[in-house]
């Protein structure tokens, strides 16, 4: 058994076989250069092909600058569990671990007891330094996770049902008894958002700027807490709901209902994007890979599902209960149920998760909430005694960005931050099911007119089948053979006429159209002297 | 004979003369060609003549013909002649061709000219060329006719004729023709253009051969020879040139190929400047001056004005007297006579005008008129009315003396019928007196109420909170207080305290900033000094009215029960010391009124600021007591009741819920409840309490938390919690659950997948609504046993099937149409179109190159900083100032020129800057 911590540099280097290295610099251009070059063998403007083929160039330049910064400049890389013989990593408790890992990871294990304030709810910063801690029976409490220190802690007296952090860890919101409220870190309580009504869930959509928060009677509520504009507030029609969780994707807020639907939603639209049965007893949990393709559902039922949301199908059932799910930033996938955590991982690399280590709590110990720190190989389990916090090797991104989440932020980074992300909100509507597609070319409405070759063919057709009717024998004297091409020739016309009626119709509109173009596109006075005059008839 | 020529060549001058009126100068030449040609004709010409002549043409078309080609060199020279000899004609043509010109072709032989000095015959050409003809056979003889160069041919012929004939070379023959010629004439003396006859002669001739002959071995013989030789060999026919717009067409086409050649070389530049991404125009940049100083350094006067001024700056008397040191200066800083007395004058007359000004106020001041000071007191409300209007400084000014005149009715009340002659009245009775009367007193309240009246204060609160923050301590002691002396007492020896500290405190002077500069800090000392002027009065009125109240305590004149109202005390209280103040301010007032200072308004503005916070200080001093008075009156008791009450009004309905939510355990807990409510009214009690300290100690307590709460609760997560605190480690997690339970469990997916599917097809409806199913109208259409057997009409039953078609092929076009248990919504979201562009831009023309072209994000987060810069490098690279110049000429290869620009933009600057300047060019062409 060995536990490679992912702060151990690579100690052995390999022998530098170049071909080695360029696949794998290879690899790594193909993932920055987003996809496919355009096809310029097609295209026949000459100055157009020309302009692409440097913009091209240019990608595949930037592209393997970034995969050779990556390659090269990354500090360290990311640990895992490794079982030797018949050895298996979920057997490995967290002892064994805490006797192999360095001290400061091991640090990092620990469980705080407070049993008096009932099961407690987490959530982290978005670089993984701090931590909002609420327990349900209104204990709010802040903590720097990197020294421990307690920032702040104080009581409100409510029931207290989620927290969220805002863009940093100045600010918080609390779900309490009745409304919403936002406290900043020295628990003075700076907003009371009573519309919100008595919230379950909440969310915070950090490049949107938006809170978003499902209540009681099963209200959606989006804020923009900039402004404070109420983006959006829409009925899901589904009853009760306590399962939310924003795609870190697209920003698209995803609820589990009692019925077993998952709906998604975004703010400017009054109907869920997506709704979707994704288990047969009540969703009881919901969690979201970070690119964005990976959905887990826990339901009622039994089982914890998996989709792939490129396609909306289910890619692994896995039986058991999950009061709570969340997926790491490396893809491991916790869930947990009563006093037992289990980590799930995908090591194949194909979606298929299986079992990776288990952590079982003391007996009577409810979990409530189990969230990865980012940037840490560390799960945070809130439960009815306090909090732990476990170490999962390999859950964590090892190396972070400074520029994205900086675990050691100065204050005045903090400030510029606060800043640059405030410039950098983006407007709600640019919330979609698929954020790529900004910028596209809109999607032409369906077409109504059947195009020219399509109305010949159907006339075509037409008058085949008016020559095709075998007339019936008339009584002598009336059935002569000219009488009957008469008729025939008449069932032609009657065939064709109702698309040379609409021809005429169409062309006459045209017609009026371009008369209309042209009346619009008259000349100044001065200048109608000079435009090209029309044979008249 | 020569006189009958004579006679017709009269008879033309005649008709020539009257051509030539008719004519215009210009087409002289042309009009006399005919002229001289007949002149010719004399001598042997004749054939020539015949052919010139060609058709006969009217005047006028030969006119234009003749003037579309003017080109008839061999006449020149002749028309001299006959111009200098008719001395007497009318018109006279006096243009000179050199004689060079008309000989350049040769087409006559230079002895021609000289057979006749005279052209006698001078006739209409119309006429002459049969004359011509006839005089020509008769005067002179064949051959010499044919002398002709142009009919070269001609005498070649006549020439081998005569060679056939007599059997001598032909050279015999022309040599004799022209020996002939020669005897006749000979009038003009010896001259270059008249060579002698000798020279004329065979012997004597100078051809080209014998010019040539001297340069023989010279550098540039070979070359003139061959030119020569050519020249010899083109004897062919010049052709008519050609007319004038082909000619310019071909002038145009060798230009236009010429041109091109030209142009061409610049195409492997403009195309690599077209092709490129990035220009780049930032190349030997010289900006100029980059600082004022640069620009003033260069500076130079040019109009008269500046230049006097840079006369007088840069006098060489002041700008010595500068580097020495400023005593020279004052020398030179002498004012005139006149000058001093000017402002003396002007002094003067200001001086009168205040005086003048003064007396005017004062008069003004004396008038007793209601009606003018009402008059006055309006327009003043009016201006200030409009000032207010017009600064925002004057409205503060207005508003706070606003708020300074409520503060001070307000502490007064002076308009509350608190004078003596208003306390008379009310005492006599208001309905005894008269209505003036009345009037006068409900006026007086009127003014209270409106001065009492609440203003929107210009000032923050935050003055207010400053003045609460030291009052608070002292309110303390002042509460416990009953008597108001007592009180007015301490309060003034506060404020005698407070202002003997202010008096000792010293100022702080601040080291920086504006505050620091030396006439600031002047001002400061000087408004510390009226401040502690102002202290120091302040200090005597309060021992003055301390000394006052001990003895109104002393004679027992003080009225201890009349606390009824704190504000009224107050206001009496506060009387007095408005009244101190007030006196202080005057006092302050006339203090400044006599100082003439510069900065005397900036110190009363101080003084007066000053004034207001000390009176809102005391203010706020004596309204926080009374406050903080009532509200213990107030407060304490109901708060107290409130609470109790809340308690007990929740306490019955708890316990209900209680019995509600119970089971089991909790069943005892509500049989207690029942039998004793009393109890659980004090738990409740302590349950409050406990909340306050955060305790939870009771189970019981514990579980009305949780009731409290509970109504949102999961039953589920409650169940959990309490296990985990009651049984935590003890039981297990895991529970049977019930067969009710379970069956619900087992069977609630069908359930739900049912109502799913209804779900979507609801979903597909309202986008796409089913077709209705075609209705049979009885009777409708056809009798109705028919349609019972026939049931429904073909068309009917087809329009339905075709409408069914439609709707699935819609459908299937849906994202979700293969996934049961998805539902993806299809509608346009409106807000999110803007996001997307409406038609593909312009160069690109299919979709899919263009969004290729776009999944590439160009922005510093997401590209490595060496690629940001050429990703996002605008089309052109220039800075503000740069003068483009026109590009220079360099033999680039194209394809070295692409890679070039590949490389990052310093670099290539300086390469093609270099190389710019290896091939220079002078030819330039202006940027496109």
């Amino acid at each position: 058994m060995g536990v490679k911590e992912e702060d151990s540099t690579i100690s052995k280097i390999m022998p530098p076989i170049e071909q080695e290295i360029n696949d794998e610099i290879n690899m790594k251009v193909k993932k920055y250069l987003r996809g496919e070059g355009a096809n310029l063998e097609g295209l026949r403007d000459k100055k157009l092909k020309g302009q692409l083929a440097i913009r091209e160039e240019l990608y595949g330049k930037s592209a393997k600058a970034a995969a050779k910064a990556e390659k090269w400049l990354m500090p360290s890389e990311g640990g895992y569990l490794e079982a030797e013989g018949i050895e298996k990593t979920w057997r490995i408790k967290q002892e064994a671990i805490a006797r192999e890992v360095d001290i400061l990871s091991s640090k990092n294990q620990y469980d705080i007891v407070l049993p008096d304030l009932g099961p407690y709810t987490l959530d982290f910063t978005s670089s993984g330094r701090y931590m909002a801690l609420g327990g349900r029976k209104g204990h709010l409490a802040i903590i720097d996770m990197k020294n421990m220190g307690l920032i702040k802690e104080f009581q409100v007296r409510e029931t207290v049902r989620d927290m969220a952090f805002l863009h940093n860890e100045l600010f918080f919101a609390a779900a309490q008894k009745k409304y919403l409220y936002i406290y900043n870190w020295q628990g003075t309580e700076l907003h009371c958002l009573k519309e919100h009504g008595a919230v379950l869930k909440l969310q915070f959509l950090k490049n949107h700027f938006l809170l978003a928060s499902i209540n009681k009677f099963g209200q959606l509520h989006y804020q923009d807490v900039t402004t404070g504009e109420m983006v959006g507030n829409y009925r899901t029609r589904l009853g009760r709901c306590d399962v939310m969780q924003v795609n870190p994707f697209n920003s698209v807020v995803a609820l589990g209902h009692s019925n077993g639907t998952v709906t998604m939603w975004k703010p400017t639209s009054p109907i869920p994007l997506v709704k979707m049965l994704a288990n047969h007893g009540p969703v009881s949990a919901l969690a979201f890979h970070s690119n964005g393709h990976l959905m887990a559902t826990a339901g009622m039922d039994r089982k914890i599902k998996l989709w792939d949301l490129r396609k909306f199908e289910v890619l692994q059932t896995l039986p058991g209960h999950a009061k709570t799910l969340d997926f790491s930033q490396k893809g491991l996938l916790a869930t947990a149920t009563g006093s037992f955590v289990q980590i799930l991982g995908d090591f194949s690399g194909s979606q298929n998760y299986s079992r990776y280590m288990g952590h079982s709590m003391a007996k009577g110990y409810q979990v409530n909430k189990v969230l990865f720190r980012p940037y840490e190989d560390v799960l945070g389990i809130g439960h009815s005694m306090g909090w732990s916090s476990i170490l999962i090797p390999g859950s964590g991104e090892p190396n972070f960005d400074s520029w994205v989440a900086n675990p050691f932020e100065t204050s005045k980074q903090r400030r510029e931050k606060e800043v640059r992300s405030l410039l950098d909100k983006l407007p709600p509507e640019t919330i979609l099911l698929d954020p790529t597609k900004i910028g596209t070319v809109k999607p032409t409405r369906k077409r109504e007119k059947p195009s020219k070759q399509e109305r010949e063919a159907e006339m075509d057709a037409a008058i085949e089948a008016a020559k095709s009717i075998t007339q019936k024998n008339k009584t002598k004297g009336r059935n002569k053979p000219s009488k009957k091409a008469k008729k025939r020739q008449e069932g032609i016309e009657r065939a064709k006429k109702p698309f040379l009626e609409q021809q005429m119709e169409e062309e006459e509109s045209s017609k009026k159209k371009k008369q209309k173009i042209g009346e619009e596109n008259e000349l100044p006075k001065s200048l109608q002297r000079f435009a090209r005059k029309k044979a008249t008839s | 004979m020569v006189e009958k020529k004579r006679k017709t060549r009269d008879d033309n001058r005649g008709l020539a003369m009257k051509k030539n009126k008719k004519s215009k100068p210009s087409h002289s030449k042309t009009l006399t060609n005919p002229n001289k040609n007949n002149n010719k004709n004399y001598k042997n010409k004749n054939g020539e003549r015949r052919k010139r002549i060609g058709p006969r043409l009217p005047n006028a078309l030969r006119k234009e013909v003749e003037h579309m080609n003017p080109r008839k060199p061999l006449n020149s020279d002749d028309d001299e002649e006959i111009d200098s000899d008719d001395a007497n004609d009318v018109y006279v043509y006096e243009e000179a061709i050199p004689e060079e010109e008309s000989r350049k072709n040769r087409r006559y032989d230079p002895v021609d000219n000289f057979e006749y000095e005279l052209p006698e015959q001078f006739e209409d050409e119309n006429v002459a060329s049969d004359d011509d003809e006839d005089d020509g056979d008769a005067n002179g003889s064949r051959e010499d006719r044919r002398g002709d160069e142009v009919e070269e041919e001609d005498e070649g012929r006549h020439a081998r004729m005569l060679q056939e004939i007599t059997g001598l070379p032909a050279e015999a023959f022309e040599g004799k023709k022209r020996k002939n010629d020669v005897v006749i004439s000979e009038a003009y003396p010896e001259s270059e253009y008249n060579p002698s006859r000798d020279v004329l002669d065979g012997d004597g001739h100078i051809n080209i051969q014998d010019l040539l002959d001297p340069l023989h071995g010279k550098s540039g013989f070979s070359k003139l020879r061959k030119s020569l030789h050519r020249m010899e060999k083109k004897s062919v026919p010049i052709h008519a040139p050609l007319p004038k717009a082909d000619q310019e067409k071909l002038d145009r086409q060798l230009t236009y190929k010429h041109s091109k050649k030209g142009i061409s070389k610049w195409e492997s530049i403009v195309k690599g400047n077209r092709e490129a991404p990035t220009l780049f125009f930032d190349e030997d940049i010289d900006l100029g001056f980059s600082s004022v100083g640069a620009i003033a350094s260069e500076f130079e006067p040019r109009s008269e004005f500046e230049k006097k001024i840079a006369s007088l700056v840069n006098d060489s008397g002041v700008v010595e007297a500068h580097k020495k040191d400023g005593a020279r200066l004052l020398e030179l800083n002498k004012i005139s006579f006149e000058d001093v007395k000017d402002r003396q004058n002007r002094l003067a007359k200001m001086r009168s005008l205040l005086f003048r000004h003064e007396m005017k106020a004062k008069h003004i001041k004396k008038i007793k008129s209601k009606t003018y000071r009402r008059v006055l007191n309006k327009d003043r409300l009016k201006a200030a009315a409009a000032e207010m209007e017009m600064n925002p400084e004057a409205a503060k000014e207005l508003a706070m003396k606003q708020e300074f005149k409520r503060a001070e009715e307000r502490m007064t009340l002076k308009h509350k019928n608190s004078s003596k002659w208003a306390k008379r009245i009310l005492e006599r009775g208001l309905s005894v007196q008269d209505e003036g009367t009345r009037a006068a007193i409900s006026e007086q309240l009127h003014q209270h109420a409106l001065l009492t009246r609440k203003m929107n204060s210009m000032k923050d609160s935050s003055d207010d909170d400053d003045g609460d923050d030291s009052s608070d301590e002292d309110d303390g002691d002042d509460i416990s207080d009953t008597s108001d002396q007592d009180r007015a007492s301490k309060l003034f020896e506060k404020a005698k305290e407070k202002t003997l500290k202010v008096i000792e405190e010293e100022d702080e002077v601040p080291k920086s900033g504006v505050l620091s500069l030396p006439f600031m800090v002047r001002g400061l000392r000087k408004r510390k000094e009226a401040a502690d002027e102002e202290a120091k009065l302040a200090l005597e009125e309060y021992e003055s009215s301390l000394k006052q109240l001990e003895d109104k305590e002393v004679k027992g004149k003080v009225k201890t029960g009349t606390t009824k109202s704190g504000r009224r005390v107050f206001g009496a209280r506060k009387k007095q010391v408005e009244e101190s103040s007030n006196k202080n301010k005057i006092k302050v007032d006339n203090y400044y009124g006599s100082s003439d200072s510069e900065d005397n308004l900036e110190g009363r503005e101080g003084i007066d600021a000053e004034q207001d916070t000390n009176n809102k200080f005391l203010k706020d001093v004596n309204i926080d007591t009374v406050l903080f008075r009532e509200e213990s009156e107030i407060g304490h008791d109901p708060v107290f009741k409130s609470f109790d009450e809340i308690v007990k009004g929740t306490a019955p309905k708890t316990t209900y819920d209680v019995a509600i939510f119970a089971s089991d355990s909790w069943k005892k807990v509500k049989k207690n409840s029942r039998k004793d409510n009393e109890q659980i009214k004090s738990e409740k009690k302590v349950d409050a309490n406990i909340k306050n300290s955060s305790k939870i100690v009771e189970p019981v307590l514990h579980d009305q938390d949780i009731e409290e709460v509970g109504d949102d609760c999961d039953s589920d997560s409650e169940g959990h919690m309490v296990d985990g605190i009651l049984t935590s480690g003890t039981k297990s997690t895991y529970e049977l659950p019930s067969q009710a339970d379970l069956i619900r469990r087992a069977f609630a997916g069908d359930d739900v997948e049912d109502d799913f599917e209804k779900d979507k097809e609801d979903v597909l409806n309202e986008e796409n609504p089913e077709p209705e199913k075609p209705v049979l109208l009885p009777g409708w259409g056809q009798w109705t046993n028919i349609q019972k057997k026939k049931g429904l009409p073909s068309w009917m039953v087809e329009e339905h099937e075709s409408a069914k078609k439609k709707r699935d092929e819609v459908l299937k076009k849906r994202k979700d149409a293969n996934l049961k248990h998805v539902i993806i919504s299809e509608k346009l979201d409106k807000k999110a179109e803007k996001l997307l562009t409406k038609t593909l831009p312009y160069p690109y023309t299919s979709k899919e190159v263009f969004e290729q072209s776009i999944r590439m994000p160009i922005g510093p987060e997401f590209n490595p900083v060496t690629a940001v810069g050429a990703l996002n490098r605008p089309e052109v690279v220039k800075k503000a100032g740069v003068i483009i110049k026109p590009i220079t000429f360099k033999d680039v290869n194209p394809h070295e020129r692409t890679e070039e620009h590949n490389k990052s933009g310093q670099r290539q600057k300086k390469k093609s800057n270099g190389k710019a300047t290896k091939s220079m060019n002078t030819k330039r062409i202006k940027v496109k």
